[in-house]
């Protein structure tokens, strides 16, 4: 007999501040991946304090935000966790922007945000 | 007033064509539909003649022609701009029912027009704005969006600027497949923001001509 052990529940950060937006990436994570658990913040600050508590295996980074913002706030989660997938997901479409994200390993996804971008970005954390 | 010449004008149509198809891709992911944008015309005028101008267009579409909301963004770079992406009011909801969809409560719908309008006019005007940028070889950066209803006067002073201010016109018609939504993007620009972009432009048009 083999032992199995049960594969932890995926944990997915989502980091925008509108609301909206946090509603639609939820709602087609948890279409595509029932199972997994979504977490929330509306703030760069905010996001540090939930992947400490939460340990995500995929953050889903928006750029433009108040306070630190989405590119600052990346770039700390990275330094706590070298290893995590995280994606910014933005309507910053600049190439500034994508090579910034590049230079720092960061995944890039343009809004808006659809079921087919999320279905991408899930995959990046094994979905 | 600066005035461009018939190549600058063209560049600058040329530029506007290609980021309205990208704020047209954004807008047909959005709402589920495909979107047609075109961009029949740009025009520089006064802000007082931008708002006249908008009033009686809105007059001959919407239900109440006098309201407006629109949503604002201040960017700074190769070019300080406002741009203003504006509906007329009674459209707004409708535009935010297309993009949350059928099954969120009119109520939670009503509560959260505001955020949704500005999520809107991010993408829109961030795929207007990340072309011009792209398009350049420069960046520009942006505040955070910001929701405004009233007149046409009043949403196009919402920078603080003066009415004999530049506003760079911009009329997109968003035709989508069920829905027949008018909307307009305005970018205000003072003279100095004006010479600015005139310079961007003739820097793409050299390097276009292989000059540069």
């Amino acid at each position: 007999m083999t032992d199995v052990t049960p594969e932890r529940t995926k944990t997915v950060l989502i980091v925008d501040d509108s609301r909206v937006s946090r509603m639609m990436a939820r709602q087609y994570i948890l279409h595509l991946q029932p199972g997994w658990n979504v977490v929330e913040a509306g703030t760069g600050e905010e996001s540090l304090d939930k992947a400490r508590a939460a340990l995500p295996d995929l953050v889903l980074m928006d750029v433009n935000m108040p306070g630190m913002g989405g590119i600052a706030a990346a770039e700390q989660l990275r330094r706590l966790a070298p290893a995590l997938p995280i994606s910014l997901l933005t309507a910053n479409v600049q190439s500034a922007t994508r090579e910034r994200a590049e230079a720092l390993g960061l995944g890039f996804m343009e809004k808006p945000i659809t079921e087919a971008r999320i279905a991408q970005l899930l995959a990046l954390a094994g979905g | 007033m600066v005035e461009l010449s018939e190549l600058e004008n063209d560049a600058l149509i040329e530029i506007f064509n290609i980021g309205v198809g990208q704020a047209a891709a954004s807008m047909s992911a959005l709402v589920s539909e495909e979107v047609r944008m075109s961009v029949p015309s740009i025009s520089f005028i006064s802000r007082a003649d931008a708002a006249r101008l908008l009033g009686s267009r809105l007059a001959a579409e919407a239900e109440a022609p006098d309201r407006i909301c629109g949503v604002s963004q201040h960017y700074e770079g190769a070019f300080d701009t406002d741009a203003i992406l504006m509906f007329p009011e009674d459209k707004s909801l409708e535009l935010v029912r297309l993009m949350v969809g059928e099954t969120v409560p009119l109520q939670e719908l009503t509560d959260m027009e505001q955020e949704a309008m500005c999520e809107i006019g991010n993408i829109i005007l961030n795929a207007c704005i990340g072309t011009l940028a792209n398009v350049f070889e420069q960046e520009l950066r942006g505040s955070l969006p910001e929701y405004h209803v009233g007149t046409s006067d009043e949403i196009l002073g919402v920078s603080g600027s003066e009415p004999d201010s530049v506003v760079l016109m911009l009329h997109i018609d968003f035709a989508l497949d069920k829905h027949q939504i008018l909307g307009y993007v305005a970018f205000v620009l003072d003279i100095s923001a004006l010479h600015d972009l005139k310079e961007q432009i003739n820097r793409y048009i050299a390097r276009a001509m292989g000059q540069a």
